[in-house]
Formats: structure tokens, C-alpha cells, sequence
């Protein structure tokens, strides 16, 4: 009986302890078998070791492929403290070739680290030096192949390239907006260790790096060089505050080139203040456009049928009463009796006024908007700025009377780039670019390949064909004169804003522009050029950014080969000969009516009603006599 | 095994890749000549030394607690230095015991019912080595002393209700524990999940589990752990478990497992079936002891259970711990021919 107690209790713990046991043991199967694959990936990152392969850096191109920002293969030092036994003796050899003192070096290869780079001092070794430091074939010590970025064009372009830091990291302009694709992946040698970081005898495993992707901007070195020089020559010329200057295919809103002053040297950048190095003038300067901005008033009045250039008069007696506001001309004592082409080519404020009043307050403001200000045109740089506009509710009379002609709002350059395009492309906004493609980078095949973007109609191809009619004018006859090259085909419109500091205007201290186009009849290059209070001369855009820009039209003539047109008196259309006349509005009305009052057109009918439901062209437009006019009856 | 997982440590420390595993080969000698020794000597004698033979523990237990006669390593002040040899009164002490309690239940059969005639006296020794152990203090050996006690008291007649006040208590008493020092809560929580410190209190385990993870169906092979390149400390003794499942994989670990089970198996049928009383309590004292504490070493290398310095009997590096195992065998060995004999 007592026997059997025990017995049976025996039974009992043996099998809880068996079962306890198996217990454990499946948990330990468990472990090798269902944990197995993440606990060894755990485990390997503990054993592991990295030594870095830094990959290549993508090159960046100019849009023929011209290196822009390359790179030098250089060898850097690295050692892991823990394989290095005579630490003194490999602290002296080192510090002696490196000329370096003692201290520094044993220093480093005592620090409580996996691996340690010898820095700065060994970084960028010479091929010398590097033959030296290997030949002493310590244990431990590793010279690694890093490269260093390279800008073979110094100073040009460097605001838009950018520069990097000593780890190859973008910090700036496209080396930093681009830096995830520039970049590439690093690889690495892994070795194993022990735990008190002795190489284990297992074999290493290589993992090799992948280069990063070249940027291939829209950019043309040649033209960029053109503009370059030209800065420079300002500079010297005239000691300006600053000048910029940017070049635009307004077919596509791609950035040709770009450049201010003062800039720097990418390979150097350390050397120049933050404001040099952070301000990119083109799309960070913001300022009152001045008389460029006019060119956007005229686009608008002309695409709402508001104004007809060649029959419609102003009498500029050199100035306009607007409420209270007395606006006045530049030119003292006013321009007289002129067309509105002349007011164009004269530059003339209050005609510019007078436009701005027809258009509208509303409507105004809907172009400015169409045309892109008061937002950032989304170029792929950073450092952007977005510019000020009035608010509608804010705009009264006054307000759209200086608007009109460039004054009371402020615009970056390449937002008026981007929006003069449009006036004069046909009538279409396109979103700005500077990247054309990412292509791979040791082959250098296109992986990405970006498209001009159409962002909105502005104006109508027939009103943008007016706009270029206009500006060419003004070359011949107004206030461009100075960017006039014989039997070349250029348009353009001078510029001279006044700065404001403190909320008043500054005396003679302005920023003299010109922007400029050519061929005047099909554009393929924009040119704007901008110089913030140049010395020693009379300030006006039409004195001192004319020429400029006139130099960087020949200088693109010549790279270009564009062929000689005879301009001048015989243009291949002569518009002046032809009349327009405003089309009326004839909805509504019977045919017998509409045909009364549509005298001087040739009619097409379409339906056989009597009622005029719709009319092509639109209403109160101009348009040239005896063009067809379609008419659609009920 | 001693060899492959304490060669490196062996090397670093000594000089030599056979340190450990020399010491090893001599204890193992030792232990085979006590073990066929202990399996001439009639299991009967125990009866009548066993009184006497706890009294030299507890002298023992006394001395190696004196700075300057014991000595401290790992921490405690368990040892007894003889040359570079030690030797811990502990895992002896837990020899006596076994013998101890198995002739005092086998004496008092009648009175074990009782609590105050029969558990009573025999807590009260037990809870005197428990304290003097804990003074070295060696955690683990302590509890799989208590732990083989209670089992054996489990098996002999006492009443069940027994264990479920002994049971409340000590949830009272953690509970308590913990009460007093939130800190507590954190250890367990870390013995969990020991992530949450990887580099504190739970870096050996994590340690331990980067080794007996990678293992696989087949291991690294003899010789190819990594883990005991400085990783996981003591790889030789407490870890030695996560070394073989590094080693030699789930193929490894299930061979181990069954030997562990073939002997657990067949001195429970000793004990089941003998005749004698105290022969009963003893072989199943004795392979409690190496059973439970083999159950604790796997726990504790598998992070069910806190560290608590526990060796795997008869595959740790330990001279102590593999005589005393020897020894146990020694003695069931001689139980079970002696049961042979009165059938």
C-alpha cells in the first residue's frame, strides 16, 4: 500500500520531468529551426566587420555630355585598432610618412572602435605615400580606394552644380537635390571577428559598389561659357552689387544657362561666406521686374483683344492721374501722339497704364497668375524663392495701374523667363526644368528622360505672334536699339527697376535688365540679363544690359551658325500694310443683321436658320480684313 | 566538447588550446575511478554515515565561507583551492543531503504525515544548508538542492496540501519581493524580452541565442563556433550547451537529449521497482539532482530562465560537478546490482 503511494508519485515526477525536458528541448528545436535565419542575420552583424568601398559618384553633364562634375580616384587610410599589435611602432612609421605628429596618430589607433579613419590627415593620399604606407604591410592597417569630387570648370555653374562634403554628401544645388540618385550604394569587405575584434580565419565576402547615376542637365556648356564670360566682363566694367544672367529654350522651358555674380568654386567652396554659396540670384532674387514686366501686360491686352497695336492711339503728355495717384513717364514731358506699338517701343508708362486699365483688375490678375508669378516655377534646385504679388482684394486701381508696368510686385528672374516664354512660344507655359535625363552611370544609358511639361495655355499662338511682332520692334525702333544686330532677326524689351530698401524707393541705385530673344520670328534662345546697380554708367537697361545681352546673342549666332535674314525695311511679313479690324460680335443677331455689320469679312454659313448661334473667329477680337469669318445658324 | 569550447579562452588565458581540457581529462579520471569505487561499496553504508557525512559539509560550508581558507571565483566564495585545482563543499554538500533526506524519510514512515513530527525537522536542516550555500552565495546549486529535496518529499507520503500552502507562500513571497523593489520586475522583464538591455542583464542570453541559432540541421562542425571567440562568456561551463547546438546542430542536441533521457529513464525504473525503502529514496534523489539541474542549465542557456550559474552535468568543464556526477551514477550503479541480488 505505502509502496504503491510512492510508486504511483514517482510515476507522476517522472513524467512532469520528461515533460519539462522535452519541453526545453523542442524550444531549443525551435530555436535552431524556425529562429534560425533571423538570429543568424542578428549574429552576423555582431561578428561582422565592414570595411568600406565608397562607390563612384554619378558624374554631372552638360547636355552634350561635357563633364561638369567628375571625380578623382584617391586612397584614404583606415586601420581597426584591435588587429594592430605594435601600436607604437605603427603609430611612429605612419605619423613619419604622413608628416604628422606621434600623438595624433596613436591616438587613433588606440580608440575603443571597430574602425577608425585616420582623418584628415589620411584622407586623399597621394599615389606616394599610399605605395609607402602599404609596403610596411602591418597588420590591420588598410588603404582604401575613395574618390573625391572633381569641377574641372571651377567657378562656372557652381551655383546650380553645388558642392559636396568630405563624405561625398550633396549639400547644395543638384549634388543635393539629386544626392539619392548621385549617390550610388557603397559596398563593403566583410570579415569576420572575435569578440574582442580579432579577425576570425573565415573567408571574407565582397560586396561591390554600385556607382551612382549621372545627372545629365539641360544646361550647354558653350553657352554657358558665353554667359560666364560676359559676367565677368560686367564685373569689371562695372563693379555691379550683383548680375545674373540666365538663358532659356522658351520652346520648352529648359535652362540653357545660368550664372551670377559673385559666385564660387565648387572644389573650394569652404573658402567663400554662406550668402555666396546659398543665394542662387536666377531663382532666388526677388525684385520689382521694372519694364520687362510689360511684356506680360502687352501679352495679356493683345490675347483679350483690348488693344490694336497699330490703329489704336494714346496721347502720353508724361503722366496719367490715376484716383489721386500721379503716374508718371520716364521720359519728361511725355512721348506725344503714338500708337500703342510705338507706346511699347517707347517703353511708355502711362500707355502701359492705359492697357492695364482695359484689361481689368480681375482679368490682369488672372494672366499674372496664368503666367506663373507669385509661385515657384518648380525648377529642380533648391533654394527657390516664390516672389510677392499683390492679393486680389488688395488690388485697386492704383495698385493695377503700377502693376501694369512692372511695378509693385516682385518676381524672381527665372519666373520671368519662364513667363516670357510663354508670350512669345506660341502662348504655352511650360514647367522649367533643368535636368534633362538620369542616365546610368557607367554606361551612361538614359534611365529617366524628362519631357517638357505644358502647365497651361496662356495666350493664344496669334497673340504671342503679336508679342514677338512688338518686341522686334522695339529693337529696331524703341528702347532695345542697343541689343540690334544687322540681318539677325532679335527681339527684346529693356528693363530698369528701382529698388525699394526701407520701403521707399532708392535714388539712382537700380537693377538694369534686358531680356531678349532671337530668331525674333521662331525663338529658340531667351536671354535675361540682370545687373544690380552697375558703376559709372547711366543706369538704364537699355544703356548697359542691352549690349550685354547683344554679346551673348552673337557670341550663340556664332556657336550656332544661324544664317543671315535681311531684316529691317524688307521683313518677310509686313505687317503695318496689312489692316486689322475688330470683329464684332454677332450672336444673336439675324443673318441679314449679322451680314450688315460684318462688311469687310468673307462669311461661311453653317445651318440653314436664321439665328446666329455661334461665331469663329470669337467676337471683339482683331483680326486681319477679309480673313473668313465661320457663322453657325440655328 | 570542453575542448572545442574552451580552447580559445584557453589559449588567450593560458597559452595553450588544452588548459581546460587537460584539467578535464584528469577529473574525468578521477571520476571514473570514484564511480567504480562507489559501485563496490554496499549503498547501505550511506545509512549509517549519513549523519556524519553531513556534518563534514556543514563544516565545509562553514570554512569556505572564512576569506582566506575558501576562495572567491566568479563571484562567489564557493571554492576550495588546491593548487589550481578547486573544489566546491557545495555540489558535495548536495550528495549528502540527498542521503541524508532519503534515510530520514525512510526512517520516519509513519510520521511524514504529520507536519509537525515529520516535514518539520527535516525543513529545518535543509533550510540551514539553503542559507549557508546562499552565503557563498551559489544561487544555482542552491536551488536544485531544494528542488531535488521537494521532489523526493513529493514522492514520499506527505500530504499534497502540503505543497499548495508552500506553493501560496512563495507567490507571496515574490509578490512581496517585488512590491518592495519594483527593480525586481524589471529583471524579469528583461529576462523576457532581453533586447530591452542587450548590453546589461541581457546580454548573455542573447549571446547564448546567436549560438544556438545558427546551428541548423548540422552545426558548424566540431570546433567551428563563433560565438565562443569571446562572444559568449563562459562557453565552457554554463554555456556550454549553446556551443553544442552551434556545433552540431539539431542533430546534436537530440543525441545529447536522449542519452540524458536513456539514463534519467532507467534509474527511475531502479528506484520504481527496489525493494528497499532507502534505496528507493536515494537513486531517485540522486538522479533527481543531475536531472533538474540539467533542466535548469538548458532553461537558463535558452533564456526560459535567469542566469543562475548552473553546469551541465557530465559535459561542463567543473572538476567538482563531474565527480559528483560520477559519483551519483557510482552510486545507483551499486543500488541497482544490490536489487539484482534480494530478488
Amino acid at each position: 500500500m505505502f509502496h504503491y503511494t510512492i510508486q504511483k508519485r514517482i510515476r507522476i515526477i517522472y513524467y512532469l520531468i520528461l515533460l519539462v525536458f522535452i519541453i526545453l528541448i523542442i524550444r531549443v528545436l525551435y530555436l535552431e529551426i524556425f529562429a534560425s535565419k533571423s538570429l543568424n542575420n542578428l549574429a552576423n552583424d555582431l561578428w561582422a566587420r565592414n570595411l568600406p568601398i565608397l562607390a563612384d559618384r554619378g558624374k554631372i553633364l552638360d547636355r552634350n555630355g561635357i563633364v561638369l562634375a567628375d571625380n578623382i580616384t584617391t586612397t584614404s587610410l583606415i586601420v581597426i585598432p584591435s588587429q594592430i599589435k605594435n601600436k607604437e611602432k605603427v603609430a611612429r612609421d605612419i605619423s613619419k610618412i604622413l608628416k604628422t605628429d606621434y600623438i595624433n596618430i596613436y591616438s587613433h589607433l588606440t580608440k575603443h572602435t571597430s574602425i577608425e579613419r585616420i582623418h584628415p590627415e589620411g584622407r586623399s593620399l597621394s599615389y606616394d605615400i599610399a605605395q609607402k604606407i602599404s609596403d610596411l604591410n602591418y597588420d590591420g592597417v588598410y588603404l582604401l580606394k575613395e574618390s573625391k569630387r572633381y569641377y574641372p570648370y571651377k567657378d562656372y555653374l557652381s551655383h546650380v552644380l553645388g558642392y559636396v562634403g568630405i563624405d561625398n554628401q550633396g549639400l547644395s544645388g543638384i549634388e543635393l537635390e539629386y544626392d539619392e540618385y548621385l549617390k550610388g550604394n557603397d559596398g563593403k569587405i566583410k570579415y569576420f571577428s572575435d569578440g574582442k575584434g580579432q579577425r576570425l580565419n573565415l573567408s571574407e565576402i565582397y560586396e561591390e559598389p554600385i556607382s551612382g547615376n549621372n545627372i545629365m542637365l539641360t544646361i550647354d556648356l558653350k553657352i554657358q561659357e558665353i554667359i560666364e564670360r560676359e559676367l565677368s566682363n560686367v564685373v569689371t566694367k562695372y563693379n555691379p552689387e550683383k548680375a545674373l544672367i540666365l538663358v532659356m529654350n522658351p520652346n520648352t522651358a529648359e535652362v540653357i544657362a545660368m550664372s551670377s555674380r559673385p559666385n564660387f568654386d565648387s572644389n573650394n567652396y569652404k573658402i567663400y561666406d554662406i550668402e555666396t554659396l546659398n543665394r542662387n540670384l536666377p531663382i532666388w532674387a526677388t525684385y520689382e521686374p521694372g519694364s520687362t514686366f510689360k511684356i506680360i501686360t502687352l501679352a495679356s491686352a493683345i490675347n483679350e483683344g483690348k488693344v490694336n497695336l497699330f490703329e489704336d492711339h494714346y496721347y502720353d503728355g508724361g503722366s496719367i492721374m490715376v484716383e489721386n495717384a500721379r503716374i508718371k513717364c520716364w521720359k519728361h514731358g511725355g512721348h506725344g501722339s503714338e500708337t500703342f506699338l510705338q507706346v511699347v517701343e517707347n517703353s511708355c508708362n502711362p500707355g502701359f497704364v492705359v492697357l492695364g486699365q482695359r484689361l481689368g483688375t480681375k482679368t490682369l490678375y488672372q494672366y499674372l497668375n496664368n503666367f506663373g508669378f507669385g509661385k515657384k516655377t518648380g525648377i529642380d534646385l533648391n533654394g527657390e524663392s516664390s516672389g510677392i504679388m499683390f492679393k486680389l482684394e488688395n488690388m485697386g486701381p492704383v495698385e493695377t495701374a503700377t502693376t501694369a508696368f512692372g511695378q509693385g510686385i516682385s518676381v524672381t528672374p527665372i519666373q520671368q523667363v519662364t513667363g516670357v516664354s510663354a508670350a512669345i512660344n506660341g502662348g504655352n507655359l511650360y514647367k522649367t526644368y533643368i535636368v534633362k535625363s538620369i542616365n546610368e552611370g557607367l554606361t551612361n544609358n538614359v534611365i529617366k528622360l524628362n519631357h517638357p511639361t505644358l502647365v497651361r495655355r496662356v495666350i493664344k499662338e496669334e497673340s504671342s505672334k503679336l508679342v514677338r511682332y512688338a518686341l522686334e520692334s522695339v529693337v529696331q525702333n524703341g528702347t532695345g536699339k542697343n541689343a540690334y544686330i544687322e540681318n539677325y532677326r532679335v527681339g527684346g524689351k529693356t528693363g530698369t527697376a528701382q529698388k525699394v530698401k526701407d520701403g521707399k524707393y532708392m535714388v539712382g541705385n537700380y537693377i538694369v535688365s534686358f531680356i531678349g530673344f532671337l530668331p525674333a520670328d521662331k525663338p529658340e534662345y531667351l536671354i535675361y540679363v540682370a545687373i544690380d546697380n552697375p558703376k559709372g554708367i547711366t543706369q538704364y537697361g537699355g544703356t548697359v544690359s542691352a549690349p550685354v545681352a547683344k554679346n551673348v546673342m552673337l557670341s550663340i549666332i556664332d556657336y550656332k551658325g544661324y544664317p543671315k535674314v535681311l531684316t529691317d525695311k524688307t521683313r518677310e511679313y509686313t505687317w503695318l500694310d496689312q489692316k486689322y479690324i475688330k470683329l464684332p460680335d454677332v450672336i444673336g443677331l439675324t443673318k441679314e443683321e449679322a451680314k450688315k455689320q460684318l462688311k469687310g469679312f468673307s462669311l461661311e454659313y453653317s445651318g440653314s436658320g436664321e439665328k446666329i448661334l455661334a461665331q469663329l473667329p470669337e467676337g471683339n477680337t482683331y483680326i486681319k480684313e477679309n480673313s473668313t469669318v465661320k457663322l453657325m445658324l440655328n | 566538447m570542453v575542448y572545442s569550447s574552451s580552447s580559445i579562452w584557453s589559449e588567450y588565458k593560458f597559452n595553450t588550446k588544452f588548459y581546460y581540457f587537460n584539467h578535464q581529462l584528469i577529473f574525468f579520471i578521477i571520476g571514473l575511478i570514484i564511480m567504480i569505487i562507489l559501485s563496490k561499496i554496499n549503498y547501505k553504508d550511506y545509512y549509517k554515515y549519513a549523519n556524519k557525512l553531513l556534518f563534514i559539509c556543514f563544516i565545509l560550508l562553514i570554512l569556505v565561507l572564512i576569506p582566506g581558507v575558501g576562495q572567491i571565483r566568479n563571484g562567489s566564495r564557493s571554492w576550495f583551492g588546491i593548487g589550481s585545482l578547486g573544489v566546491q563543499p557545495s555540489e558535495i554538500t548536495k550528495l549528502a543531503l540527498i542521503i541524508f533526506t532519503s534515510k530520514y524519510l525512510s526512517q520516519n514512515e509513519k510520521d511524514v504525515r504529520s507536519f509537525k513530527k515529520g516535514i518539520f525537522p527535516i525543513l529545518l536542516v535543509i533550510g540551514l544548508f539553503f542559507i549557508l550555500i546562499m552565503l557563498e552565495p551559489d544561487f544555482g546549486t542552491a536551488m536544485v538542492i531544494i528542488a531535488t529535496i521537494f521532489a523526493m518529499l513529493f514522492v514520499s507520503n506527505i500530504k499534497t496540501s502540503f505543497f499548495g500552502y508552500i506553493g501560496l507562500l512563495g507567490l507571496i513571497g515574490i509578490s512581496s519581493l517585488i512590491i518592495i523593489a519594483p527593480y525586481r520586475l524589471k529583471r524579469i522583464v528583461s529576462f523576457i524580452n532581453p533586447w530591452s538591455d542587450p548590453l546589461g542583464s541581457g546580454f548573455q542570453i542573447i549571446q547564448s541565442l546567436y549560438a544556438i541559432g545558427p546551428g541548423g540541421l548540422f552545426g558548424l562542425g566540431f570546433g567551428n563556433s563563433i560565438q565562443k571567440h569571446f562572444y559568449l562568456p563562459e562557453p565552457q561551463t554554463d554555456f556550454i550547451f549553446a556551443i553544442i547546438s552551434e556545433e552540431f546542430g539539431i542533430i546534436g542536441i537530440t543525441l545529447l537529449s536522449i542519452l540524458f533521457i536513456i539514463i534519467f529513464y532507467n534509474t527511475i525504473k531502479i528506484s520504481y521497482n527496489h525493494q528497499d525503502l532507502f534505496a528507493k529514496y536515494l537513486s531517485f534523489g540522486l538522479i533527481m539532482g543531475l536531472i533538474i539541474q540539467t533542466i535548469l542549465n538548458i532553461a537558463v542557456v535558452i533564456g526560459l530562465v535567469p542566469v543562475t550559474g548552473v553546469t551541465l552535468p557530465f559535459i561542463s568543464y567543473g572538476g567538482s560537478s563531474l565527480l559528483v556526477s560520477m559519483a551519483s551514477i557510482g552510486i545507483i550503479l551499486n543500488i541497482a546490482n544490490n536489487n539484482k541480488h534480494n530478488l
